[in-house]
């Protein structure tokens, strides 16, 4: 202690002046200020008597020293001019390392210090160039060589932004995002993470109160295009009728609502699946009869596109080899800022750096096909088939709005685009004058206005049918903006018509209201293009006579063709139906901002990734792709996150971290599923016998039968068990299947304690009902949701563990009963890690090129060649369902403070296996009570397990 | 809104959707059975006790209707002599998804229900 204490000492003392030095072991002189006189007293001890009584004469104290009867003129003269250099020397010497404007009072300080010299006091400004100096050559060379306000100018900056988007894709809103968000580079885009702001609570509020706007362009769209029944026959290998409605679910296939699946490799369900993806089909015009093409687009995370187009290439036939090669003959490969027409925005701008010899300003990138690298396939066609799979990736902007007052909001910030006027000019909107020529559409047009005008009468989104499609043709949204940024609600007034209200939320959307032209590419590219940018709106604005009026551009004004679809929010469970419902709208490319911004004025709160997370969670819903831990995408995901999370922990001090090997926590940064559905499949192998007995003791009759029915299914399984372990690595599952879903979410509900009858015959008739299930999903998952039942909030990976029979015992003693204690567990590596980093410490002295001890070289290999970490356990890991005294049934993968229902919350997997385990040993108004321990907790806390369908 | 309690089994195949939901003023008080009762009763009695409500109105569907009473005259309890009730009721439309079991054919239809809802104005006496 005294060793470190010296040390600090004489860190701090380094740069003192050594003439008032202050011995540290001298004895504490009688009089305050020693500093000062401590240096004289070795030299000249009566004169620093003198000078004490000089300098604080008026101190009573000095009465035990004897004052001095003459001062040496000189001597004291000395010893003052010694005191004052060592003074000086300590003003102009910084004894931190601070740079100096940092030593300067609060008071003082003025922006931009750091930089401007001349902003310092001038006696500091000496100092200060020096350390500038120094800085200059620290950093790098940074190329300016325009100034700022040359950077600035609209051409470079675009220049600018273009360049940087080679790299990672922006979204249209990027420019807004980034300054109020913190960004993040994932799956090849840089995207919106989180505000800047503090905005946890707020961004729930608005979700559950008001509207939260979320930026989903990222997501991939996928075209499909070709006859009804090949399509479908295609697609049907991909999907199966058990998770649920497939693509040919009569509401979705006529094109009136969006529908949902998970989709797995061609005839491999219900293994290996892909991903998440929701999809809508275009609906049938009326002239169209069975045998002509029909269009599906396929909406999914970008994480997935790779795989799914994949396979959606094989079971459609079509070749690896992408016709865009065919069809685009060796274009010159176009640098990004020559756009080709498709994607520029025809603007009337001013160009007055024309003259200086650049060439045009440089247009906006929009991200499509025509900034696509050229080597990317997006086309492919089945010679076979006829179908043709089309990757319209940033085609479609898309947005999400969350929340009860999506529908005014909406309704607010759009208006429907007028008809084209014949009497006037027909303006540069054609494909808008021809539509309006034929009355149908005309008509059509009209009841998709009246409709949309009903959406503002509704209460929220969920009052409609789930996945309902409203098909539209918007104004320029840019032309009704507010003044200022106001917040919509319901007008009251609109509550008039429940009578249509009904019928729309009853039968939804009539058929012919789903059509949009937003499906036609021609008029997608011409939207595109004809979009008038903002600064002609704004000038147009100002050129008005009566400044705020509307503008009215009569057929000049941009017409969009839009989609709207309805998002239907929590749907499983029991309480809070309809929460997070929305709508989602898509706009033809380019329209990004001119949206964003109208949506923004009508008082919406705008989320990043965490916030479309928290609205998952909330939801009760899988998060893609980190919830789906059996796709290839949710185990890259998973990875990352481990990686994060690791890098994370060794960032802090080892003394500082939670120590996971002494937690008894084999995983706390990812979730080892393989591992713990192959465990769970073993014991139930191995363990047959042993539960039966219990269950023999437990109850006396139906034995017989109850034994035939256990020892049933082992053979089978072991059987299986054989051909997994012949035919190598079978991977986990997640059970999807709708039915057995429903199965085991009865099972785990609780029965209540009044009704007996069937709570005696509910362990035997739990066995018969997960028999088969069991043995066709033997190591499946199981997506389940968990409430705590008193305190404490679950964090992420947290373990799900099985409660013993005491547990349940004083649960019933004491109702406030927390849960047990895990005991502390050893730390075996500690050692190896120490000696490891000691050896390597020996090695760096010594320079040796032999890389490592012998003993070591068993913890390398085990720790599969990396290094070990203090507190983790390298990688081969043991047994994670019985590490710890409670066995391990799974873990959570989101956990949180729910604040829709305070108290704790958690969604994650389960092993069905031990699920099914858990369940006949459970007492039966307890059934579905689990263990959950945070990760760097000791504490187990009981929660109620929930499956929802 | 008043949440009804789960039924969990009967006809698995229908989805309630959520009950229709009028826009409400800071006046509007929607019983439910979920949130804890002296919660909603202080609710009541600050939004009563601040003076910028003359009047409440206390909502209540279907189970919840008891509550709804019960919140009124606990109210009125609690400041004697001031408070008034007048309760009307009416009837609700709530509306049920059904989901076509198994089929892929099945249009999903939808099912309607009426339940009743309490509505009771509680509100100063001397003000009549």
């Amino acid at each position: 202690m005294s060793t470190a204490k010296e040390k600090k000492y004489a860190k701090r003392m380094r740069n003192q002046p050594s003439s008032v030095n202050l011995d540290p072991n001298d004895g504490p002189s009688p009089r305050g200020g020693r500093g000062f006189h401590q240096p004289y007293r070795g030299s000249n001890p009566g004169s620093s008597n003198q000078q004490q009584r000089g300098g604080k004469g008026e101190e009573g104290s000095s009465e035990s020293q004897p004052i001095p009867k003459y001062v040496t003129a000189t001597v004291f003269a000395e010893a003052r001019a010694a005191e004052i250099k060592a003074m000086l020397k300590a003003v102009s010497q910084k004894s931190s390392n601070t740079l100096v404007f940092q030593s300067l009072p609060r008071h003082m300080r003025r922006r931009a210090m750091g930089h401007t010299i001349k902003r310092l006091p001038r006696r500091l400004r000496e100092m200060a160039k020096k350390e500038m100096e120094k800085t200059v050559h620290q950093k790098k060379e940074q190329s300016k060589s325009k100034c700022r306000k040359a950077r600035r100018r609209h051409g470079n900056l675009q220049l600018e932004f273009n360049r940087r988007q080679k790299k990672t894709i922006w979204l249209e809103t990027h420019i807004w995002h980034t300054k109020r968000y913190h960004m993040l580079k994932k799956w090849g885009y840089n995207l919106a993470d989180r505000p800047t702001m503090k905005s946890y609570r707020a961004c729930y509020r608005a979700m559950s109160n008001h509207c939260l706007l979320q930026d989903l362009s990222y997501y991939c769209c996928v075209e499909l295009l070709g006859k009804e029944e090949d399509l479908l026959r295609a697609l049907a290998r991909l999907c199966n009728v058990d998770t649920g409605p497939t693509f040919m679910a009569a509401p979705c296939i006529s094109g009136k609502r969006q529908g949902s699946l998970v989709l797995y490799r061609a005839d491999k369900y219900p293994g290996e699946a892909l991903g998440h993806v929701t999809f809508i089909w275009k609906p049938r015009s009326v002239s169209e009869t069975a045998d002509d093409k029909r269009q599906l687009w396929m909406w999914m995370h970008p994480a997935l596109k790779e795989g799914v187009l994949k396979e959606l290439r094989l079971v459609c036939v079509c070749e690896d080899k992408p016709d865009n090669f065919v069809c685009v003959p060796e274009p010159a490969p176009t640098p990004p800022k020559e756009e080709p027409p498709a994607s520029v925005i025809v603007t009337g701008r001013k160009r007055k750096w024309r003259s200086k010899g650049e060439k045009a300003v440089p247009v906006k990138k929009i991200i499509g096909d025509g900034t696509r690298p050229i080597p990317d396939p997006y086309y492919w066609t089945s010679t076979q088939t006829g179908i043709t799979i089309r990757d319209l990736t940033m085609e479609i902007v898309r947005y999400r709005l969350v929340g009860p007052m999506s529908n005014c909001v909406l309704s607010d910030a759009l208006h429907v685009a007028p008809l084209h006027k014949e009497t006037e000019d027909s303006g540069p909107h054609s494909w808008w004058a021809d539509y309006c020529r034929d009355p149908d559409n005309v008509l059509r047009h009209g009841n998709q206005e009246s409709l949309f005008k009903l959406l503002k009468g509704l209460d929220t989104p969920a009052m409609i049918p789930s996945g309902t499609v409203l098909g539209l043709t918007v104004g320029d949204p840019r032309l009704n903006l507010p003044n200022k940024r106001t917040k919509s609600y319901p007008n009251p007034e609109s509550y008039e018509d429940r009578d249509k209200v009904k019928s729309i939320t009853q039968a939804g959307v009539p058929m012919e209201c789903t059509q949009s032209l937003i499906w036609s590419s021609q008029v997608r590219s011409h939207v595109t293009d004809k979009k008038v940018s903002e600064q002609e709106i704004n000038k147009l604005k100002s050129e008005l006579l009566v400044p705020g009026s509307k503008l009215e551009l009569g057929n000049k004004e941009s017409k969009i063709p839009i989609l709207l679809i309805q998002q239907p929010g929590k749907i499983t469970g029991n309480g809070r139906i309809g929460w997070g419902s929305g709508w989602d709208i898509c706009l033809p490319k380019g329209w990004g901002m001119a949206f964003w911004i109208p949506l923004i004025y009508r008082g919406v709160r705008v989320g990043g990734l965490q916030q479309g997370l928290q609205h998952y969670q909330y939801m009760g819903a899988p998060y893609v792709p980190g919830d789906f831990p059996d796709t290839p995408a949710g185990v890259q995901s998973a990875l990352e996150a481990k990686a994060n999370l690791l890098e994370k922990y060794t960032r802090r001090p080892p003394a500082k971290r939670t120590n996971f090997i002494k937690h008894g926590v084999l995983s706390p940064f990812h979730c080892p599923w393989d591992q713990l559905t192959r465990e769970w499949e073993m014991l139930e192998a191995i363990g047959k016998e042993p539960p039966k007995d219990e269950l023999q003791i437990e109850k006396t009759g139906e034995d017989p039968l109850d034994e035939e029915k256990r020892t049933e299914p082992s053979p089978a399984e072991e059987k299986t068990l054989e051909e997994e372990s012949a035919g190598g690595e079978r991977d986990f599952s997640v059970l999807r299947s709708k039915k057995i879903l429903k199965i085991l979410s009865a099972a785990v509900s609780p029965v209540p304690q009044r009704s007996k009858k069937p709570s005696q015959s509910h362990p035997e008739e739990l066995s018969r009902i997960l028999g088969p299930v069991l043995k066709d999903f033997p190591r499946s998952l199981a997506w389940v949701r968990l409430s705590m039942m008193t305190k404490g909030s679950p964090e992420l990976h947290s373990m799900i563990c099985i409660p013993s029979e005491e547990d349940y015992l004083q649960l019933q003693k004491d109702k406030s009963f927390q849960g047990p204690v895990e005991t502390k567990h050893g730390d075996h590596f500690k050692n190896k890690v120490l000696k490891q980093k000691k050896e390597r410490k020996k090695e760096k002295k010594n320079r040796k090129t032999k890389p490592n001890g012998d003993k070591n070289d068993k913890v390398e290999e085990a720790s599969g060649g990396d290094d070990l970490t203090l507190g983790v356990w390298p990688s081969p890991l043991p047994e994670v369902t019985s590490h710890c005294s409670r066995k391990l049934l799974g873990y959570v993968t989101h956990g949180d403070f729910s604040l829709a229902v305070g108290f704790g919350e958690a969604l994650g997997f389960v092993s069905v296996t031990g699920l099914a385990h858990m369940l006949p040993f459970q007492p039966p108004d307890k059934t579905g009570l689990v263990l959950i321990r945070n990760p760097t907790s000791f504490q187990y806390r009981f929660a109620k397990l929930t499956i929802e369908v | 809104m008043a949440e009804q309690t789960s039924l969990g089994d009967g006809p698995p195949s229908h989805r309630r959707r959520p009950a229709p939901r009028p826009p409400r003023g800071p006046n509007d008080i929607y019983v439910n059975t979920k949130t804890d009762f002296r919660a909603q009763l202080s609710r009541c009695r600050r939004l009563l006790e601040s003076g910028e409500q003359k009047e409440l109105r206390v909502h209540g569907l279907g189970l919840a209707i008891g509550r709804a009473i019960n919140l009124a005259l606990q109210l009125q309890l609690a400041l004697p002599d001031t408070l008034l009730l007048s309760a009307s009721t009416s009837t609700v439309e709530l509306t049920d998804d059904m989901e076509p079991e198994g089929g892929e054919d099945g249009e999903p239809g939808t099912r309607n229900r009426n339940n009743s809802a309490i509505h009771i104005r509680v509100y100063r006496a001397h003000e009549e």
